[in-house]
C-alpha cells in the first residue's frame, strides 16, 4: 500500500514535468497557480507514505537509505512550495520534479528498503531532530542546486544570444542568484540546527556521521562566505552550488549504506 | 424595422495615411459626445467608438433592414463631424463590417492581430477604455454589452494560450527585455556614450520601465548636456566615460568612431570595482564600438546592433507563426458566441471597401 502511494507521488511529478515540457515547447507556459497542482498532488501522496511509515515503526520514517531519500524528496517539495512561492519561481518545479521523480523512482526500483532491527523503546527525540532537521537542510542544498542549474541555463542563454523559447520563461538571472544565496544560507542555518541538536546525544566525535555532516557544514560555510564577500563571480557561484550538493548526496550515501 | 444588429465602421493604418488618420481622430473628451449623436441617428441604439492614432472604428447596433443603409449613416456622420471636404470625403476608404464580420475583427484588434504590432498589448486597454466611455455616456445595450465583455474574454483568452505577445519585436524593446533578465530595472544605472538617436530611443524606453538614471558622454559636449537634460541625468565629457564604467550597469555606445572604443581591458578593470554585479553592453553603432572580445569576460553581456535586429525580427516572426493559432481560437469563440460566419479568417486585414 505504500509503495503505491510512493508510485502515484512519482507519476504525479511525472506528470507536471510532462504538461511543462509540452507547454514551454508549445510557447504557452505562463506564470500561474495550476503548475502547482502536480507537485501539490505528488507532496500529498509523499506525505501519505511518510505518515504510515511513520506509523508503522512508531518514529520518524528514516530507518533505511530508502526512506531517507524519500523523505529528502518530501522535504524538497516542501520548500518548493515555500521558495517557490516566494521568488515567483513556479518554473522551479520543472526542474524540482525530475529530480524527485528520479530519486523516488529509483529508490523503489533499488532494494534500498530493507527493515532494519529497530532499537527497543521510545526513539530520543534529540535524534529524530538531528536527523529530520539535518536531512531538511540538504533538501534546501538540493533547491539550491537546481536554482543554480536554472541559473546556467539563462546565463548561458543570455550569453550566447539565444534569445527564444525557454528563455522568456526562466526568471532573471538577478532573482536566480538571490535565491540560490538565500536557499544555501537557509540550509546552512537548517544545517547548524541538526548538528545542535545531536549535542545532547552525546555521540563520540569520531561518528562517521557526525564527520561527514560537519565536513558538510564546514563546505557550506566556505561556499555561504565566498557568496556574500561576493569572491567570485555568480556565475561561478551558481556552478559552486550545482557541484557542492554532490558532496551531501555522496557523503549521505556512503554514510546511511554503513 | 428588424431586430438590433451590430455594425462597425472604420479606418485603421493600412487603409488610411497618418494625415488623414490624424483629421478623423476623435479628442478624447469629445467620445461621449459622439458616442451620443452616434446613438441618436435614426435607426440606432447603441454606440462606442474606438480612436487611437493607428484607428477609429464605429461600432453601433442598429435596427435597419440593410447593414449598407447603417454604413451609409455612419459614413455621413463621420465626414460631417469632421467636416471633410467632398474631395477628401470621395478619397476616404473605410471598412464596413456587418455583423458577424464585426464580431470577428474586434475579436482580433482586442487580441492585438490587427495591430501595426502584431501581439501588442497597449490596444486591448484602449478598446477597454473606449468600452468605459460609451458605458459612461449610457450609449451601450444589450447588444454591444455583449460584444465587447466577450471580446475582452477572447482577447484574454488569445493572449494566455498562445505566445502571439511573447518576445520583443523592436531593437529598443528588446535590449529593455534583456536588461530585465539582468538586473532589477529600478537600481540600474545607464550610460550613453555617443549620442545617437537609436541610443536615445533605448535609454528613453530603459528610463520608461523604470531605470534608476543616465550619464550622457559626447564628444560633442554641448550635445551630452543636452541629452542628458532631456533624460535629467548627468553628462561627462568624452575623455571621462571610462572612469565611470565601473559605476554603470547598462552601457549603450553609438559613437561613429572607425575603431573600437571599448575595449576588454577597459572593462575588465571596471569588472574588478563591480564585485560579481553584471554589466550589459549594447552597441548600436556601424562600425562597431566594442570590441567583441568583451562578450567574453565574466558577468558581461554584449549584444551589437546585428543581433538586436535578429532577435527583434525573429520576436516578429515567431508572432507571425501564432496568427493561425490565435485566429483558430478567435473562430472557436465566435462559433460559440453564435456569431460563426460562412467566411472564416484569413489572418488579414478586415476588407476595405466603401457603402
Amino acid at each position: 500500500m505504500d509503495r503505491t502511494l510512493l508510485i502515484l507521488a512519482t507519476l504525479a511529478f511525472l506528470g507536471g514535468l510532462v504538461h511543462a515540457i509540452v507547454s514551454l515547447r508549445a510557447g504557452t507556459w505562463r506564470e500561474n497557480r495550476w503548475h502547482w497542482v502536480p507537485m501539490a498532488v505528488g507532496l500529498v501522496f509523499q506525505t501519505a507514505f511518510l505518515y504510515l511509515r511513520g506509523q508503522q515503526h512508531g518514529r520518524c520514517p528514516l530507518t533505511n537509505l530508502f526512506e531517507v531519500f524519500i523523505f529528502i524528496g518530501w522535504c524538497i517539495v516542501l520548500l518548493y512550495f515555500l521558495v517557490g512561492a516566494t521568488y515567483r519561481l513556479s518554473l522551479l518545479g520543472v526542474f524540482t520534479a525530475p529530480m524527485i521523480a528520479l530519486l523516488q523512482g529509483l529508490s523503489l526500483l533499488s532494494s534500498l528498503d530493507k527493515s532494519v532491527p529497530l532499537p527497543r523503546g521510545a526513539p530520543n527525540p534529540w535524534l529524530e531532530i538531528h536527523a529530520a532537521v539535518s536531512l531538511m537542510a540538504y533538501a534546501a542544498f538540493a533547491l539550491a542546486c537546481i536554482t543554480g542549474v536554472m541559473y546556467l541555463v539563462q546565463a548561458r542563454l543570455l550569453k550566447k544570444h539565444r534569445i527564444h523559447g525557454l528563455f522568456y520563461q526562466l526568471p532573471p538571472i538577478h532573482e536566480l542568484a538571490k535565491a540560490i544565496q538565500r536557499l544555501a544560507m537557509l540550509g546552512l542555518l537548517l544545517l547548524s540546527a541538526g548538528l545542535a541538536a545531536a549535542f545532547p546525544l552525546h555521540l563520540p566525535v569520531s561518528n562517521p556521521k557526525l564527520v561527514f555532516a560537519w565536513v558538510v557544514w564546514g563546505m557550506y560555510l566556505a561556499i555561504n562566505v565566498i557568496m556574500w564577500a561576493r569572491m567570485l563571480s555568480a556565475r561561478q557561484i551558481a556552478w559552486l552550488a550545482v557541484v557542492g550538493f554532490m558532496v551531501p548526496l555522496v557523503s549521505l550515501w556512503i554514510v546511511t549504506a554503513a | 424595422m428588424s431586430s438590433m444588429q451590430s455594425i462597425c465602421l472604420g479606418i485603421n493604418y493600412r487603409t488610411t495615411p497618418v494625415e488623414l488618420r490624424e483629421r478623423l481622430a476623435f479628442a478624447g473628451g469629445k467620445v461621449p459626445q459622439a458616442v451620443e449623436e452616434i446613438r441618436r441617428l435614426p435607426g440606432f441604439a447603441e454606440s462606442v467608438v474606438i480612436s487611437t492614432c493607428n484607428r477609429v472604428e464605429l461600432y453601433a447596433a442598429h435596427s435597419h433592414e440593410h447593414s449598407e443603409t447603417a454604413h451609409k449613416a455612419l459614413l455621413d456622420y463621420l465626414i460631417q463631424h469632421f467636416q471633410l471636404q467632398p474631395e477628401q470625403a470621395e478619397a476616404l476608404v473605410c471598412y464596413c463590417l456587418a455583423a458577424e464580420e464585426t464580431a470577428r475583427h474586434l475579436f482580433q484588434v482586442v487580441s492585438g492581430l490587427d495591430s501595426m504590432v502584431l501581439g501588442e498589448t497597449e490596444i486591448f486597454g484602449q478598446v477597454k477604455q473606449a468600452y468605459k466611455v460609451a458605458l459612461g455616456a449610457g450609449t451601450t445595450g444589450r447588444e454591444l454589452n455583449r460584444l465587447f465583455q466577450r471580446a475582452f474574454n477572447v482577447g484574454k483568452l488569445v493572449r494566455e494560450t498562445t505566445a502571439i505577445q511573447r518576445g520583443s519585436t523592436s531593437v529598443g524593446a528588446v535590449a529593455v527585455d534583456l536588461a530585465g533578465k539582468l538586473f532589477d530595472l529600478k537600481t540600474c544605472r545607464v550610460m550613453l556614450i555617443g549620442a545617437g538617436e537609436m541610443a536615445r530611443v533605448c535609454a528613453q524606453s530603459l528610463l520608461s520601465r523604470g531605470a534608476k538614471s543616465v550619464i550622457v558622454s559626447n564628444r560633442s559636449y554641448e550635445r551630452a548636456v543636452e541629452l542628458a537634460a532631456e533624460f535629467n541625468g548627468t553628462a561627462l565629457t568624452f575623455d571621462q566615460w571610462e572612469h565611470s564604467l565601473h559605476e554603470v550597469d547598462i552601457i549603450i555606445s553609438s559613437t561613429s568612431a572607425p575603431h573600437f572604443v571599448v575595449k576588454p581591458e577597459m572593462i575588465e578593470k571596471a569588472m574588478h570595482s563591480r564585485r560579481g554585479h553584471y554589466l550589459f553592453l549594447i552597441d548600436i553603432a556601424v562600425p562597431r564600438d566594442i570590441d567583441p572580445a568583451v562578450n567574453d569576460i565574466e558577468d558581461v553581456y554584449l549584444y551589437d546592433i546585428d543581433t538586436l535586429s535578429e532577435i527583434a525580427e525573429e520576436g516578429r516572426r515567431e508572432r507571425t507563426r501564432q496568427l493561425t493559432l490565435c485566429n483558430r481560437i478567435i473562430e472557436e469563440q465566435l462559433e460559440k458566441f453564435g456569431r460563426a460566419s460562412a467566411y472564416p479568417s484569413s489572418g488579414d486585414a478586415p476588407s476595405h471597401s466603401t457603402p
